[in-house]
Formats: structure tokens, sequence, C-alpha cells
């Protein structure tokens, strides 16, 4: 038997967790692991269980779905589910997710589900062995992304921000760049200098610049600075 | 501005047309002394235009437009006597009092019989009579374009008013989750499911229903629609949503803004007790005091939120106040209260002048 996709409901109405838990009851390889009823109780719950279904409700007390999913390291697929906000869920660019209004048609949910299943399938054989991050919650003012990271080219330290190139985009994220770096896969990301983290897969050439430094020229994007100590081990990574 | 200028308009026109006419006539059929009677017909009728004026002045002091027609009636009478004898007398002594009986021979200076004079002064409180009559119909008939105008402005905002609560009212995320409340209870308890179904049928023709006109509806009316929203909203908060109503007998009676409740029930649990994650009291509380009906609703809310957020609540809120103050008067509040930090205090006064008028 196939593996059983382990989900979280979040919703903040008891009946309308119920509606879920039964209408999921449909569909027994997902199986429900944890139930909460606003973003402070669902945060560490998904941390520990790091579930690959996030069903997610948007208007809650105490702070929206959307707040949840800033919060999370660990990003499952999600499929919003929302009385009325659906204009908001449309809000998201690219790679939008699944959304469910309520009362959820099951026809709509089973469609949904084949979904996630189609992407976890797809998913799966990428995923490396250590629990690198794969995937960010991203919200820059009104917009709302999923950046997959294998995506994005550069990550420019910007205070307490990271600033992601990712294609034309240049989201703001919520934290600081050495808190992200213990978490990207080493074997993509380096550490260029003090401020900035290059993908390695952008990487188009490498110049010896006039100071004696090296100089990385990425895909579609500028020229990054190798700082002095970096060099050697930049060297011994990638072979030059 | 412009009913002043109206005023002077028809005062000065009218008093110069009848100065006029007794000119052309004491000039043309009398072959009076054309420049004596134009000085006399300037100062009769100058003196008329500043008696009448100074009429109209203490009739404003005396505030004689309140009156009906019963009471003001000899006042006009009386005030016209004031008037129009003096007028008389000095109409008497000029040479133009021989309009009044032209086959006459002259005798503009001499003193004629106490008759005469009498005949002067009755002509002349007439006069006054007919001034007095002009005013007060195009005074009323003022008023009454006022009072049309104001009812006018009334309905727009009731209008207004009732399709502000009809949109929040039918507020999608309210409806949407009801139906999907409904939709859960089926599965696991059908009975409570109908009850659910019958409470939000009830709330939505309570608001879409056009019998609503009367605009008053007794709080005890108000408050069985207020209950089958709260039943609704108690399945879906669950426990988070406590209720606590303290509502005196004597305030039941009470006529009160249709949806006026209601709306402000709705906005506390919205921006209240379901933005908390561990909901709150509600508390609805209605009794009779000394100032009228005083309701309150209070409900603890998020710390975080600034008071006064979005700016469709403030127009809502200044909605509710101007209906109540167009029903009822300035005596008449509504008040939001957010200086405690966790809280909101609605607080509505019906004052009891109003509540006795409707009765």
């Amino acid at each position: 038997m196939r593996e059983r996709l382990r989900t979280v409901i979040v919703d903040d109405e008891p009946l309308a967790r119920r509606e879920l838990r039964r209408l999921l009851g449909e569909h027994p390889e997902f199986e429900i692991v944890a139930e909460a009823g606003n973003v402070d109780d669902a945060l560490p719950q998904i941390e520990n269980l790091a579930p690959e279904l996030l069903l997610l409700d948007i208007q809650m007390p105490g702070g929206t779905g959307f707040d949840l999913l800033e919060k999370l390291d660990h990003t499952p697929q999600v499929i919003f589910t929302t009385a009325y906000d659906q204009h908001a869920v449309r809000a998201f660019q690219v790679n939008a997710l699944d959304y469910l209004l309520k009362p959820i048609e099951p026809e709509r949910l089973a469609a949904a589900l084949a979904r996630v299943r189609g992407e976890n399938a797809r998913d799966k054989p990428q995923q490396p062995a250590a629990p690198a991050l794969e995937r960010l919650f991203v919200r820059d003012g009104p917009r709302c992304w999923f950046v997959p990271l294998r995506e994005v080219s550069l990550l420019t330290s910007e205070g307490n921000y990271v600033r992601l190139q990712w294609n034309k985009a240049r989201p703001l994220l919520g934290r600081t760049l050495a808190t992200l770096e213990a978490r990207l896969d080493p074997q993509r990301f380096f550490r260029a200098n003090r401020r900035q983290i290059v993908n390695l897969d952008f990487v188009e050439g490498v110049e010896l610049g006039v100071s004696g430094r090296l100089h990385v020229q990425l895909r579609n994007g500028p020229e990054v600075e190798i700082s002095r100590r970096q060099a050697r081990l930049f060297r011994q990574q990638t072979g030059l | 501005m412009s009913k002043n200028r109206n005023y002077w308009l028809l005062q000065l026109g009218g008093w110069g047309a009848l100065a006029a006419a007794q000119w052309y006539a004491a000039t043309f059929y009398l072959k009076l002394e054309p420049l004596r009677v134009a000085v006399e017909v300037v100062v009769l009728n100058g003196a008329a235009v500043l008696l009448t004026h100074l009429l109209r002045a203490y009739m404003r002091a005396k505030r004689w437009d309140t009156l009906r027609a019963g009471p003001l009636a000899p006042r006009i009478g009386v005030a016209s006597l004031i008037v129009g004898v003096p007028l008389g007398v000095l109409n008497h002594f000029l040479s133009i009092s021989a309009l009044r009986e032209p086959s006459e021979e002259l005798n503009g200076f001499e003193v004629s019989t106490p008759w005469d004079l009498a005949h002067e002064g009755f002509n002349w409180t007439l006069t006054i009579v007919l001034w007095c009559v002009v005013y007060f119909v195009i005074l009323s008939g003022r008023r009454r374009r006022e009072a049309e105008l104001r009812q006018s402005e009334l309905a727009r905002a009731l209008h207004a008013a009732e399709l502000r609560a009809l949109k929040s009212q039918l507020n999608p995320h309210f409806l949407f989750n009801a139906l999907n409340t409904v939709r859960a209870l089926i599965a696991i308890d059908p009975a409570r499911a109908q009850k659910a179904v019958t409470q939000l049928s009830r709330t939505l023709r309570y608001t879409l229903s056009p019998d609503q006109e009367d605009q008053l509806v007794s709080l005890d009316q108000e408050l069985e629609i207020v209950d089958d929203y709260l039943a609704l909203e108690s399945l879906r908060l669950d426990e988070r949503l406590r209720i606590e109503r303290n509502i005196s007998e004597d305030a039941r009676a009470v006529r009160i803004p249709v949806m006026l409740l209601q709306t402000v029930v709705e906005n506390a649990i919205k921006h209240g007790i379901a933005q908390l994650k561990d909901g709150g009291v509600l508390h609805i509380d209605a009794r009779i005091e000394k100032p009228g009906l005083i309701l309150e609703i209070r409900n603890p809310r998020p710390v975080s939120v600034p008071p006064a957020t979005g700016k469709g609540e403030g127009v809502g809120l200044r909605n509710s106040a101007e209906r109540l103050r167009l029903l009822f008067g300035s005596a008449a509040q509504l008040h939001l209260d957010l200086d405690e930090p966790g809280g909101a205090l609605m607080r509505i006064v019906i004052p009891s002048k109003s509540i006795a008028e409707l009765a």
C-alpha cells in the first residue's frame, strides 16, 4: 500500500473541522495527524509533524492563514478553505494553490487532493536526505508566493530581511540571512560574501577582478563578488 | 440670507406699489400737486414699512410662528390695531386722505370729524391684518417645505441605513459559514440542522422583507432576530461565544429603529469575539433609566487592534447615529467607547420623551 499523506487541518470553527474530517474520510490515502483552531496552536504542530498537506482557513482569530504560512519553516502543500476569501487566494501571483469554497463540494475536494498527490509524487525523488528547505512562503505587500528555492538565484541581506532574486520577482523575506543559511541545501547555495548567498546552478562564469578577487556572473543577474575568505572554499566546491 | 432678501423684496415691493397707486390716483384724479403727494406717500408708506418691520421683529421674538390659528387670530387683531391706528391718524392729516372719498372737496389740513378719524384708523388696521395674513401664509408655506425636506432627508438616511444594514447582514462570510455549519450538522445532528435552517431563514427574511418600512420595531421583536443570529454564531464559534443578557421587562416594549441592535451585535462579534482565540462574553443590557432607554452592548476585543480601524466601520457608526438623531432628536445617543484596551462598549440612549411620543 502507498504511503499515506499526513494532513493537518487548521480552522477556527469546530464544526468546519468536523465537516472536513468527514469529507476526508472518503480519501483514505490522506491521514489527518492534527487539528488546530488558530495560528498559535497550529505552528508547533506543523513544525513537529512536518505534514505533507495543510488544509488552511484564512480568517482566524489571532492571525490569518497567510500569517501562519509566513512563520513556517516547513512549508507543506496547502489547500485553502474559505467562506469568501477566494479573491485573497487569487492574489497569489505564481504557482497558485488550490482553494476550496465553503460549503466544500466533495468533487472539488477530490480534484484538489488528486493534484496534491500528483505534486507530491513528482517532488519526492528530488527531495534530499537532509531536511533542507525546499519551498518558502513569501509575502511582499499584497502579493504572495510559494517560492521553490532551487529557482532562487541570489539571496541578499537587507538588515533583518533577505531579498530574494527569483526570476523577475524580488520579494523580501522577513528573516535574517544567517537563519536562512542554516536551512539551505549546502550543495546548491554558497555564501559568497558577508551579504550574499548565490545559487551555484545559476553561475554562468567566473572572472578574476582587478582587485584580485573572484567575480561570479549569474544567469540573468548581477555580478557577485566572492570575498577573500570564501574564495578558496569556492574553488574547492566548484572544482575551478 | 435669501429668506431675508425675499422678505425685503415683498415688504418694499408691496408698500411701494401701494404708494405708487396712491400717488397716481391723487395726482390724476384729484389733481393734487404731484410733488407734495409724492412726499406724503413716501412718508406714509415709509412709516408703514417701519412699523410692520417692528411688528415682525416683535412677532419673531415672541415666537408667534409656533402658535395655532386660534390663539394667533386675536393677537393679530390687537397688533394690527396698535400699528394701524397711528398710521390712520397720520394718513388723516395728509392731503391724500381725500382719496377715501374723492367726491368731497379738498380739506386736507382741516381737522375733520372724529368719525372720519376712526374710519382711517379702521382702514389701516384692516390693511395691517391683511399684511399679517400674507406674512403668516408665506411663513407656513415655507415651514411646510422645510418639514417635507426634513422628511425626505430622514427617508434617505433610513434608506441608506437599511441598505447598509442589509449589506452587513448579508455579510457573505456569515452566510457561507452558516451554510457550511448546516452542512456539517446534517451528518451529525439532523434535528439541530433543521433548526439552524429555520433560524437562518428567519434572519434572512427579517433583513430582506419589505414590510419593514415602519422603521421602528419593539425591542422584543428585534431581540428575537438577534437571538436567531446569535444561535447561528454560537454553532459556528462554539464555546468561544458566551452570551449574557440582562433585559428589564419595562424595556421590552420600547420601539427602536429596526436592525439597530442587530447591526451592533454583529459588529461586536465580527470585530471583537470572533477575533479572539478564547472568545469571550457578549453582554446585552437594556433598561429604563431617567434619560430613557439605555442599551449597552459590551464585548472583549483584541488589544493589538487600534481603535476605529476600517473606514467602513466609522461610516456605519455615523449612519446609525444619524438615523437615531433624525428619529429621536439630538437627545438620542450612540456612542462606542474603545478606551478600555481589551474591550468595547456601545451605549445607545433613546430619550424618554421620544418613547412617550411614539407609544
